[in-house]
């Protein structure tokens, strides 16, 4: 098992959590989270007054898939997310020990 | 197996389901009480006789909510042993032999046993105590210790410090609330101890008991205020006791479960409409129990002393001739002056702003009382309007008395459009608030806005608040934003057409009506943008600024955004979130600001409307979507469509050329291709190794990857038609990878027919831009014109790594003028200072060749 954590623009997710049910992905969590990478943050004047943005908003999806699920999955989202541009983020793989689904005790794939 | 009383667990279920069947709960739910806490009223008392009673020394009490006769299912059963001093060590075995009977029934029965004296004296020091025993009644045993503990109890503990009551029971009931204040409760509420539960409703009753003396609580209400009670009460009794049926254990809290099981029980439809309905009923319900409960403690709370009140009449300053204020709370002088005048009812709440003032409870009821006095006439009256115009519009506490106008059920008489929404859940977990407090509450946001109280964590919206020109239509706008939700369709465009008449009845301008309709039918508008759009994608904010208009209509709009959003719940409003608004909010008035104002394109609608005329559906649609305002406006659409045709025509093709002559030495070509990193600069130097001189250029990328570039060129040798049809295969082969520019160029250099001008008239000037455009690096250069300067340019561009994604060329006499819009390769604007200045250097160097 492993886990893809992918950090990609706001406006993205719909695509990318629609191309990852289509290909059979059944669950994610989705947070917002915050940060800059090459792109950084910039400010921004408003009548004479700045306003930083330091921080650039992004989504981070995390998911835990089966060995054989992870190229497809990853190729998905570096084909939705993608727009060519500074910023569209970045893709983690790392593997997981163990799952255990907390209601039923189940463990391993049965979990996912 | 049966128990010592005679009854096994199961047939006592069955006891309970009996009367539940034979009394549906939700028809009588107090008769259902009443029936189920007489045949409790049975088994306790054969408990009591069975065991050994040291006769004729005690007397046994049912208290709190037994004692009401009031018992839910699987309520707490409080029992109570009077004894006198005498017997005490008789007790204890006593209440054992009582309760483990009753236990072993699984009923949750408690028994304390007390002195009269002890009674008395708890009752002094401990409210729990004190309500327990209000609510006491007799059993069974020595009835007259039952009713010398009441006599002495009423005469010495009940009437007396009433005030101090009242404040126990406040502080009583505080830290219960607390845990309740959680939005999760708002949606899954806890029927007793929420806010509007039926604690509150005990302890309004308990007020009334101790400071009128009776237990007829709807005696001091009007008739129809008490039929509302009588009505959400019995409405929470019979939520109450399905919960406790269903879940056969004590279970007060309405989980979204339950809320699905009880609906079709309490005659609501089935699934999710049903639900809302009932979730919308309780809300309502849960407003007057709340009201009455805030009502008598008030009441009991704030009620002067006689003394005080002599004081008082000294201290009152008169206003008009209806009010006066005293101890800074506002009174109603004459009590029907709302009835023979019903415009005072706004009167009252404009001396509240004015004031800074709180209304005293008994000029609260007088408003109660004349709320059927508010009719269409009143509604249309110009006077009443503008009051309650210059109240959003002098702002100060205007959120907070909107909030009271709603809780007198004011602000639904007089706004009827408002009263549809009043408790409209939306069964979800998101929505935590019904639809009419969620709009209060988003008002109040930006009443708080408005304080400063967000200065630190909000400045930006801290200053537009301020600076808005109609903070009244905004104040308006944010409370009626939802009232078209609960109805079929958009909820904000019915929202918006409904508050058309709302605008007419208040006597807006037509100014103002557009401004609130177009705010509430695109109240969602913003949203969807910051957060499904590409903000660094010039075209979506374009779009954005085009459909907001003015930047006027942008800051109401992102206030309202933040009001409904931070209104929703405690965390549907994050920095995040207010990131990406404030960027798109940014961004878009930057837009304004310089002038490049939206109405540079604004022939979109109207050229994909004539270009419907001429192409499919499909093909229009295909493409649409793609093409750029920037580019629309440019072209008629005559030109737009020969460009689509040479685009769906390009297929496998590296490129299409076209041209037409326009005088014998001239021609406009046309070239459609796949745009790649230095297609211009391939181009510009195309035509340069084939001495096509170029007076003025169009530059486009099309959304799907598509370059269309139009030229005006020259040849004064007259050869135009030869010439173009060179460059034209010249292109093809360097696009096409076959050969390099840039061998051509030195090949035909070393032919040595390029004219070199020496000394330029026209000195050479490259600005970069990085002010006007947040998405583009604007370069001006301005400079000699000779054959080969557009390339040269664009060389120079491309050298340092710009990508062109528009760009303007036009020749002036013998002064060249080009304007492009860079990016770097990462699609950023080039704002790296050393970059800058060597982009700079080299554009001058290349104007001004050796």
């Amino acid at each position: 098992m492993k886990k893809i954590e992918a950090i990609v623009k706001p406006f993205k997710l719909d695509e990318v959590k629609n191309a990852l049910t289509k290909i059979g992905v059944q669950g994610m969590t989705v947070t917002e989270v915050k940060g800059f990478g090459r792109q950084k943050g910039h400010t921004e004047v408003y009548r004479g007054a700045e306003y930083t943005i330091d921080f650039i908003p992004k989504i981070k999806i995390d998911l835990i898939v089966s060995d054989e699920l992870v190229p497809q999955v990853i190729e998905t989202i570096e084909r939705a997310a993608r727009t060519g541009k500074i910023g569209d983020g970045k893709i983690f793989l790392s593997p997981v020990e163990e799952v255990i689904r907390i209601r039923t005790g189940e463990r391993g794939k049965d979990a996912i | 197996m049966p128990s010592e009383l005679g009854i096994t667990k199961k047939e006592l279920a069955e006891m309970r389901n009996r009367i539940a069947r034979g009394l549906p709960a939700h028809s009588s739910p107090r008769e259902f009480l009443r029936q189920h806490s007489d045949m409790m009223d049975g088994l306790v008392r054969k408990a009591f006789q069975s065991a050994k009673v040291p006769s004729p020394s005690v007397c046994l009490m049912a208290i709190g909510g037994y004692g009401r006769a009031e018992l839910a299912p699987y309520s707490d059963i409080d029992l109570l042993l009077l004894y006198s001093p005498s017997n005490k060590n008789e007790l204890s075995p006593l209440a054992e032999q009582i309760l483990y009977p009753l236990w072993d029934l699984g009923l949750d029965v408690s028994c304390s046993s007390r002195s009269i004296d002890e009674c008395l004296k708890m009752a002094r020091s401990d409210v729990q105590v004190k309500t327990g025993l209000i609510d006491g009644r007799y059993l069974d045993g020595e009835y007259e210790f039952f009713r010398n503990l009441y006599g002495l109890l009423t005469k010495k503990v009940l009437h007396r410090r009433v005030q101090k009551f009242a404040g126990a029971l406040a502080r009583d009931i505080h830290p219960r609330r607390q845990k309740y204040e959680d939005p999760a409760y708002v949606l899954e509420p806890n029927i007793k101890e929420g806010e509007g539960g039926l604690r509150d409703f005990q302890v309004g009753r308990w007020i009334i008991r101790a400071k009128y003396k009776t237990d007829r609580w709807d005696f001091i209400l009007f008739p129809d205020h008490s039929r509302m009670l009588d009505k959400s009460i019995q409405f929470l009794w019979a939520i109450r006791n399905h919960l406790h049926l269903l879940s056969e254990r004590r279970q007060d809290d309405l989980t979204f479960e339950l809320q699905e099981k009880i609906a079709p029980l309490l005659g609501f439809p089935n699934g999710t409409k049903g639900v809302e309905e009932m979730m919308r009923q309780y809300h309502l319900s849960a407003r007057e129990i709340s009201n009455f409960f805030h009502d008598n403690l008030d009441r009991a709370l704030f009620e002067p002393s006689t003394f005080r009140k002599i004081i008082f009449f000294f201290q009152r300053k008169r206003i008009d001739e209806n009010f006066e204020m005293a101890h800074g709370e506002l009174h109603l002088l004459d009590p029907v002056a709302f009835k023979k005048d019903p415009s005072q009812l706004m009167t009252l709440f404009q001396h509240g702003q004015a004031y800074q003032a709180k209304t005293d409870f008994r000029t609260e009821e007088a408003v109660m009382e004349a709320l059927p006095f508010i009719d269409d006439r009143f509604r249309a009256s110009q006077k009443v309007n503008q009051a309650f115009l210059s109240i959003l519009r002098r702002g100060k506490g205007a959120d907070a008395l909107l909030m009271k106008m709603h809780q007198l059920g004011f602000l639904s008489r007089y706004i009827p459009e408002f009263s549809d929404v009043e408790g409209k859940v939306h069964y979800d977990l998101y929505h935590v608030h019904p639809v009419d407090i969620h709009s209060i509450l988003a008002v109040q946001e930006l009443g708080r806005l408005r304080d400063g109280y967000y200065q630190k964590d909000y400045p930006l919206l801290t200053s537009l608040i301020r600076e808005i020109e109609k903070p009244d239509i905004l104040f308006l706008t944010t409370l009626l934003h939802d009232i078209g939700k609960g109805r079929e369709g958009d909820h904000a465009l019915i929202g918006a057409e409904m508050t058309k008449q709302v605008g007419e009845r208040m006597g807006l301008t037509v100014e103002e009506k557009e401004l609130m309709e177009f705010l509430i039918s695109r109240h969602l508008f913003m949203l969807e943008t910051a957060f499904r759009r590409d903000l660094h994608d010039e075209q979506a904010i374009l779009r954005f600024a085009n459909e907001t208009g003015t930047p006027g209509r942008l800051k109401m709009l992102y206030l309202l955004t933040f009001a409904d959003i931070k209104a929703v719940g405690p965390e549907a409003w994050t920095s995040w979130k207010n990131s990406l608004l404030m960027e798109l909010f940014l961004k878009t008035s930057h837009f304004f600001e310089k002038g490049e104002e939206p109405q540079t394109f604004p022939r979109r609608g109207e050229t994909l409307a004539q270009l419907h005329q001429s192409l499919p559906q499909d093909t229009l649609n295909h493409y649409a979507e793609h093409l750029p305002d920037r580019y629309l406006s440019t072209y008629s659409p005559e030109e737009i469509l020969s460009h689509i045709k040479m685009a769906q025509d390009l297929g496998k093709e590296v490129l299409l050329v076209g041209w037409s002559r326009e005088e014998e030495v001239r021609a406009r070509v046309t070239i459609c291709t796949k745009d790649r990193y230095g297609l211009f600069s391939k181009i510009a130097g195309s035509m340069f190794l084939n001495r096509l001189n170029i007076l003025e250029a169009q530059i486009h990328t099309w959304g799907n990857g598509i370059a269309l570039d139009t030229f005006y060129v020259e040849d004064p040798t007259g050869e135009i038609e030869r010439r173009l049809q060179q460059f034209k295969k010249d292109l093809k082969e360097i696009l096409s990878g076959k050969i390099s520019l840039k061998l051509l160029l030195s090949q035909r250099e070393e032919s040595g027919w390029i004219q070199k001008k020496v000394i330029p008239k026209v000195p050479g000037e490259a600005k970069v831009n990085n002010r006007d455009s947040d998405f583009y690096t604007i370069i001006e250069i301005t400079g000699e014109d000779r054959l080969g300067v557009l390339y040269e340019i664009t060389q120079a561009l491309t050298d340092c790594g710009c990508d062109i994604h528009f760009a303007r060329i036009s020749t002036l006499g013998n002064r060249v003028v080009d304007v492009f819009y860079v990016q770097d390769e990462w699609g950023e604007k080039i704002v790296e200072r050393e970059k800058i200045n060597h982009l700079k250097q080299l554009l001058l160097n290349r104007l001004t060749p050796l």
